[in-house]
C-alpha cells in the first residue's frame, strides 16, 4: 500500500500535474475567499462548501492517470507479479490523490488564519464543513479512480470521471426531470397513481444526491449518516476498482 | 524450483496454451524457445501470476501461484517483454519504489541496490530519468528491477529483443553471471541465443511443447539439418547440377537474386563447414565469383518440422 | 484421445473462471445492496438522532423551553406547519436559512406533535380554502409565508417576523441588517397561543404619529396577549375585553374624545402602559390632554429633557444617553440594577388630594441630574434649568380601590421598534418591560413561555482590516501570487527533470 501511495503522491510533484492542480485549487479557493473578504465577512464553512463545485474539474485531473497510465505503459504488471495485495494497490493510489487534496487544502487553512487575524470567526460549525469536504473528496476520488481503471486512455478516464461527478452533482435536478417524465409516461399509459409513483421516483433518485445530503453542513448541522453515505459510496467504488483489476484473473478476453 | 503441470490458457475460443508441463530445476538455466505467437509470453505471465491459467497448476518452490500468491511471487523476479518502467522516474527513484513494492527492509536496501547496480552496470545512469535512457540501459534497469528482493528464480522474457549486437552480448554476459546464483528461465525465438546460455531447452510451438532437451542433445539432433546460402555470378542450371555433385550436399534450390545476373542457391548439407570448403573450391575451379557464402541457422519452424515429423521425437 | 482432453479442458475452464467470475460479480452486487440498505436504514432510523447542531448559536435546534412545552402537550396534539412554497434546495443565504432547519428540529423532537409540509398554493390552490375557509387571513397574498395550524385555528408567520433587524439602518438604506434570530421565539409562542389560547387582550392606540409597535406586539404576543389596535377617531371607544391600553411613543396629544373615553376607562379600573420620550418630533406638543388624564392618576409628564450629570451614569459620554437606576421595590424585575434610557422626559409625581392613586418611582436618575426645557428650534429655554436632583424616568401609579394602574415611561427604550430592533428581544430593558406588564395584568393567569431569541451568525471581519487595500492584498496574494508560484514550480520541475 505504502509503495504505490508513495510513488503516486511523489509523482504528482515530479510532473507538472500536482502543481497545476494545486495552482488551480489555489486560484478558485482564492477567488471565493477574496469575494467574501471584499464584502467584509468571511464564512469559511460557506467557502469550503462552495469548493465542492470544483471537484468536477480537479478530481479528474488528479485521478485520470492513476491506473490508466499503468495499463498503457505495461507497468500494471507490477500489481500482479510482485507480492503486493491488489486491494492495497487501489487504496494506496486513492490515498495518494487524497493526500494531494489535503495538500491543496493548506490554502484554506491559510485563509482561516488570515480570517482569524482579521478578527473573523471560525467556529465549530465550520469544522463540520471541512470534515464533510474531505469525505466528499474521498468519494469523488474513488469514483475518479474507478474511471481510471476502466480504460487505458487518460483522456477517456478524465471524461468519464467528469461525467460521473457531474451527474452526481446534478442528481436532484435529474431526479425532478425523471419524476416528471415518469408521471407523463404513466399518464400516457393511463396508469392510475402516476403522481405518487413519479414523486417516489424523484425522492429515490434525489436521496442518492451527495450534495443534497450534505448541504446543511454549511448551517452547522453535522449529520453522521451523510458522512457514512459518502464514505461507504467511496469504499464501494474502491471495491469496484479492485474488481476490475482483479478481472484479469478470470477474464478470457 | 518451478513445477508446471498441464497448463491451459484460453482466450475466448482460442487456446493460447494447450496443456504444457515442465519443471525448472534449482540452479539451472532453462531456455524457453518458440516462434512468435507460440505461447511463450502467456506461459511466463501465468508462471509469474500476471495471468491466471484456465486450468493446470504452477508451483514455485512448493507455493501454488494461485493459492499462496504472495509467497510464490516473492521467489520470482520477472522481466516481461516490455520492462515495467516508469519513464517519469529516475533509476534511483524507480528501484527504491520496487524495493517498497517487494517489501525490502530499509536496512538491507542500500546494500542490495549497490550490488544490483554494479552487477547490471547502471551506476552511471543511476540519477537519470528512465525515459531518457537507451534501449539497452532500459533493459538493464528492467533486469535490475527483477533482481530486487533477491528472488531465487529469474524469468526473463526475450531480454535481448530489439537490442543492438553489442548490447546483446552485454546482456548475455550479464545473464551468465546471474546464473551462478539464480535459476533462470529465459525465452527467445532465436535458437543460437539460447544455445549459448541455457543448460536445457523447452521448445514450444502453437501452445504445445515440441521438445524438452539438453542443449547438447538438441544440437546433435539438429546436426545434418544445416543450410548454406551461396550468392555468385554464373550460369544457373549448370551451377545447380554441379553443386549437387559436391560431397555432403543433399539438395540445392536456386533463384535469380537480381538483374545483375546474381544467383542465390540454398544448399542443404550435413556438415556445413566441410561442404562450404568444397563449394568454394568448386567456384574457384569454374571461375564463378562468389559474392556471399555463409551457413544458415535453421529456422525454428524448420526445427519444429523436423522434430515433429518424427525425425527427432520428443524426449522428456 | 485428443477430443477427450479438449472437453475436459473446457470443463476445467468453466469451473475455475466461472467461479471467479460469479464470485466477483456476486460480491459486487451484494456489496451494492448492503451499502444501499445500510445507508437507507441508517438515514431513516438513526439519521435524525445522528444529526448534531454544531452551529455557533444552536441556530438549528430548539431550546429546552420549547422541548418542555412540546412535552407538556397531550400526545395526540397535532400542530401542522404549512409552508407556502416548495422546499428550496439551498436555504443558505436566504431568509429560510434559520427557519427550515429549525422546523426540522421541531419535527424531530416533538414525537409527531409537530409536522411540517411544503405546499405551494400555485400548484395546490385548494390548500388556501382548506386552511382559511372564511378567507380571514388573505392567505393568497402570503406566498413566502408559513402557516401554523392547530385545531382549525391558524396564524401566519412571514419569514421577516422571524428576525429582528435594525430599524434605523433600514430607514437609512432600505436594506435589512439582521440583528437577531427570533425564529424559535416566534414559532413556539405562536404554537403556545394556538394551543393555550390568549390570556389577555391589549389594545394599542394608533394614529398619534407614533413610531410603530411591531416588536412590542411580538413581545406582548409572546406573553400570551392578543394585540389589537384602536385608531384614534371620532367614535373612539375602549372595547369591553380590554385588559390594557397601550400608548407607545405618541408624538401628538390625544384628542378630546380619546381623553373622555380613557378617563372613563380608568375610573372603571382600567390599566395603561404609556411611554413617551423627548424628541424633536414632539417637543412642540405639551400633551395637555394626556397629562390631564394622567393627573387624575397623580402623574405628570413634563416637557423637560433629562440630562445626567454624573459621568459614571453617562453612556458613551452623552448626558442624554444614560444608565437609570431600578428602584429597590422593582429590583426583582431585573437581573441588573441599571437599565438604559435615552432622551428621557421626567415623570413627575403630583399630589392631587382628590385622587386615591399612589405613586411608585420605577426608574430614577442619579441624584446629580438636571432637566431643561427646549423650544421648537432645539435650543434650551433660558432659566428652565433644574439642577442637582433625582428625576423619575418611569413610575407606577396604582389605585388599590378600583384596581386601576399605569406604568408610565419617560423613554422609548423599553417599547420602541428602534430600540428593540437594535438590542434584540432578549435585552434587559425588554425583560424589565415584560415584568412590568406582568405586574400590570397580574390578576390574569398568564401561560406565557420564556423563549430566548438567538444571535445570527456574524462572520464579519474587523472593519479596520476590511479595507479596499487589504482586500486587494488578498486578491493579489491568493489569486495571483500563490497560483502563479505553483505554475512556476510546475515549469521549473518539468524543465529540470526533463533533462535528467
Amino acid at each position: 500500500m505504502t509503495a504505490f501511495f508513495k510513488r503516486e503522491f511523489l509523482s504528482y510533484f515530479r510532473s507538472p500535474v500536482g502543481y497545476v492542480a494545486i495552482a488551480l485549487f489555489s486560484f478558485l479557493s482564492g477567488f471565493i475567499f477574496y469575494s467574501q473578504f471584499a464584502s467584509g465577512s468571511v464564512d469559511i464553512a460557506s467557502e469550503v462548501i462552495s469548493l465542492r463545485s470544483f471537484f468536477v474539474i480537479i478530481v479528474p485531473i488528479i485521478t485520470m492517470g492513476l491506473l490508466s497510465e499503468d495499463k498503457k505503459r505495461g507497468t500494471d504488471i507490477l500489481y500482479y507479479t510482485t507480492p503486493v495485495n491488489l486491494f492495497n494497490v487501489v487504496i494506496g493510489k486513492a490515498l495518494a490523490a487524497f493526500a494531494l487534496y489535503a495538500v491543496m487544502f493548506v490554502n484554506v487553512i491559510i485563509h482561516i488564519i488570515v480570517t482569524l487575524i482579521c478578527g473573523g470567526k471560525f467556529g465549530v460549525g465550520s469544522v463540520g464543513a471541512v470534515i464533510v469536504f474531505f469525505f466528499m473528496a474521498f468519494m469523488f476520488i474513488s469514483i475518479g479512480l474507478f474511471a481510471s481503471a476502466i480504460t487505458d486512455n487518460q483522456i477517456i478516464s478524465a471524461i468519464v470521471a467528469f461525467i460521473f461527478i457531474l451527474i452526481s452533482q446534478l442528481l436532484s435536478t435529474i431526479a425532478q426531470y425523471a419524476g416528471t417524465a415518469v408521471v407523463s409516461i404513466l399518464g400516457i399509459m393511463k396508469i392510475k397513481n402516476a403522481e405518487p409513483i413519479g414523486r417516489a421516483f424523484n425522492t429515490t433518485i434525489s436521496w442518492l444526491d451527495p450534495f443534497e445530503k450534505t448541504k446543511d453542513f454549511r448551517l452547522g448541522l453535522f449529520s453522521v449518516s451523510a458522512l457514512f453515505f459518502l464514505f461507504s459510496i467511496g469504499l464501494l467504488f474502491l471495491y469496484f476498482t479492485f474488481r476490475i483489476l482483479e478481472k484479469k484473473r478470470w477474464s478470457q478476453a | 524450483m518451478i513445477e508446471i503441470n498441464n497448463l491451459v490458457k484460453r482466450y475466448g475460443d482460442k487456446k493460447a496454451v494447450k496443456g504444457i508441463s515442465f519443471t525448472v530445476n534449482d540452479g539451472e538455466v532453462l531456455g524457453f524457445l518458440g516462434p512468435n505467437g507460440a505461447g511463450k509470453t502467456t506461459t511466463m505471465n501465468i508462471i509469474t501470476g500476471y495471468l491466471s491459467s484456465t486450468s493446470g497448476t504452477v508451483k514455485v518452490n512448493g507455493h501454488d501461484i494461485l493459492e499462496e500468491p504472495e509467497l510464490a511471487k516473492k521467489e520470482i523476479g520477472y522481466l516481461p517483454e516490455n520492462p515495467p518502467l516508469y519513464n517519469d522516474m529516475t533509476v534511483k527513484e524507480y528501484l527504491n519504489f520496487i524495493c517498497d513494492l517487494k517489501g525490502v527492509e530499509k536496512a538491507r536496501r542500500k546494500n542490495m541496490l549497490d550490488n544490483i547496480v554494479s552487477m547490471v552496470k547502471i551506476s552511471d545512469v543511476y540519477d537519470r530519468l528512465i525515459g531518457n535512457l537507451s534501449k539497452g540501459y532500459k533493459q538493464r534497469v528492467g533486469i535490475a528491477q527483477a533482481l530486487v528482493g533477491n528472488p531465487s528464480i529469474l524469468i526473463l522474457d526475450e531480454p535481448t529483443v530489439g537490442l543492438d549486437p553489442n548490447q546483446i552480448i552485454e546482456i548475455r554476459r550479464l545473464i551468465k553471471a546471474l546464473s551462478k546464483n539464480h535459476s533462470i528461465v529465459i525465452s527467445s525465438h532465436i535458437l543460437s541465443e539460447i544455445q549459448e546460455i541455457a543448460d536445457r531447452v523447452v521448445i514450444i510451438n502453437r501452445g504445445k511443447i515440441a521438445a524438452v532437451d539438453t542443449i547438447s542433445d538438441l544440437s546433435k539432433r539438429l546436426s545434418g539439418q544445416s543450410k548454406i546460402l551461396l550468392t555468385f555470378r554464373g550460369p544457373v542450371t549448370d551451377a545447380v547440377t554441379k553443386i549437387r555433385t559436391v560431397k555432403g550436399v543433399s539438395s540445392a534450390v536456386s533463384r535469380v537474386a537480381n538483374k545483375f545476373s546474381q544467383i542465390e542457391i540454398t544448399i542443404s548439407a550435413n556438415d556445413t563447414s566441410e561442404t562450404r570448403i568444397a563449394i568454394f573450391n568448386l567456384m574457384v575451379r569454374e571461375g564463378w565469383p562468389i559474392l556471399e557464402l555463409r551457413s544458415l541457422d535453421p529456422s525454428l519452424e524448420e526445427i519444429f518440422l523436423n522434430i515433429t515429423s518424427g525425425k527427432g521425437g520428443v524426449k522428456s | 484421445m485428443d477430443k477427450t482432453i479438449n472437453s475436459e479442458n473446457i470443463k476445467h475452464q468453466d469451473i475455475r473462471s466461472h467461479k471467479l467470475k460469479q464470485y466477483s460479480i456476486g460480491s459486487v452486487i451484494l456489496l451494492v445492496c448492503i451499502v444501499i440498505v445500510v445507508n437507507f436504514l441508517l438515514d431513516r432510523i438513526f439519521g435524525k438522532a445522528l444529526t448534531f447542531d454544531f452551529s455557533d448559536y444552536n441556530q438549528n435546534s430548539i431550546s429546552k423551553e420549547t422541548e418542555d412545552y412540546l412535552d407538556s402537550l397531550p400526545a395526540d396534539t397535532r400542530i401542522r406547519i404549512i409552508a407556502f412554497f416548495d422546499r428550496p434546495d439551498n436555504v443558505s443565504g436566504t431568509p429560510y436559512q434559520y427557519i427550515l432547519p429549525l422546523l426540522d428540529d421541531y419535527v424531530r423532537k416533538s414525537d409527531g406533535k409537530v409536522s411540517v409540509e411544503y405546499i405551494n398554493p400555485l400548484t395546490h390552490p385548494t390548500i388556501i380554502s382548506e386552511l382559511d375557509p372564511a378567507n380571514a387571513h388573505d392567505l393568497s397574498s402570503h406566498t413566502d409565508s408559513l402557516v401554523v395550524e392547530y385545531n382549525g385555528k391558524i396564524k401566519v408567520i412571514s419569514p421577516i417576523d422571524c428576525y429582528s433587524f435594525n430599524v434605523d439602518y433600514y430607514y437609512q438604506t432600505g436594506d435589512y441588517l439582521v440583528t437577531g434570530n427570533n425564529t424559535e421565539y416566534v414559532f413556539t409562542n405562536t404554537m403556545n397561543t394556538l394551543t393555550q389560547g390568549y390570556s389577555c387582550k391589549a389594545y394599542i392606540v394608533t394614529g398619534l404619529k407614533e413610531d410603530g409597535s411591531v416588536y412590542l406586539k411580538q413581545i406582548l404576543e409572546s406573553m400570551s396577549f392578543d394585540c389589537g389596535e384602536i385608531p384614534v377617531s371620532d367614535n373612539f371607544a375602549v372595547p369591553e375585553d380590554c385588559d390594557v391600553i397601550v400608548l407607545n411613543g405618541p408624538n401628538n396629544d390625544i384628542p378630546e374624545k380619546v381623553y373622555v373615553a380613557l378617563s372613563d376607562y380608568i375610573k372603571k379600573g382600567g390599566k395603561l402602559l404609556v411611554s413617551i420620550n423627548f424628541s424633536m418630533k414632539n417637543v412642540a406638543d405639551g400633551f395637555e390632554r394626556l397629562n390631564k388624564l394622567l393627573n387624575q392618576m397623580n402623574v405628570n409628564i413634563d416637557s423637560a429633557l433629562i440630562s445626567e450629570n454624573n459621568p459614571g451614569y453617562q453612556l458613551n459620554g452623552y448626558s442624554q444617553d444614560s444608565a437609570v437606576i431600578v428602584t429597590d421595590s422593582f429590583k426583582d424585575y431585573s437581573n441588573i440594577s441599571l437599565l438604559h434610557s435615552t432622551n428621557a422626559r421626567s415623570i413627575r409625581a403630583i399630589s392631587n388630594p382628590e385622587s386615591a392613586y399612589k405613586i411608585y418611582p420605577v426608574l430614577v436618575t442619579s441624584p446629580n441630574a438636571s432637566t431643561y426645557n427646549i423650544d421648537k428650534t432645539g435650543n434650551a429655554i433660558e432659566n428652565s434649568l433644574v439642577d442637582n436632583k433625582q428625576f423619575n424616568v418611569a413610575v407606577l401609579t396604582e389605585n388599590e380601590e378600583t384596581g386601576s394602574a399605569a406604568y408610565i415611561f419617560g423613554t422609548l427604550n423599553f417599547t420602541s421598534d428602534e430600540y428593540i430592533s437594535s438590542y434584540g428581544l432578549n435585552d434587559s430593558n425588554v425583560d424589565f418591560l415584560k415584568s412590568c406588564v406582568r405586574d400590570l395584568t397580574s390578576s390574569k393567569q398568564l401561560n406565557a413561555l420564556n423563549i430566548a431569541t438567538k444571535n445570527v451568525d456574524d462572520f464579519s471581519i474587523r472593519t479596520s482590516h476590511a479595507t479596499s487595500s487589504s482586500s486587494t492584498a488578498v486578491l493579489v496574494a491568493f489569486m495571483i501570487v500563490i497560483p502563479v508560484a505553483f505554475v512556476a514550480l510546475a515549469v521549473i520541475v518539468y524543465s529540470k527533470r526533463k533533462n535528467l
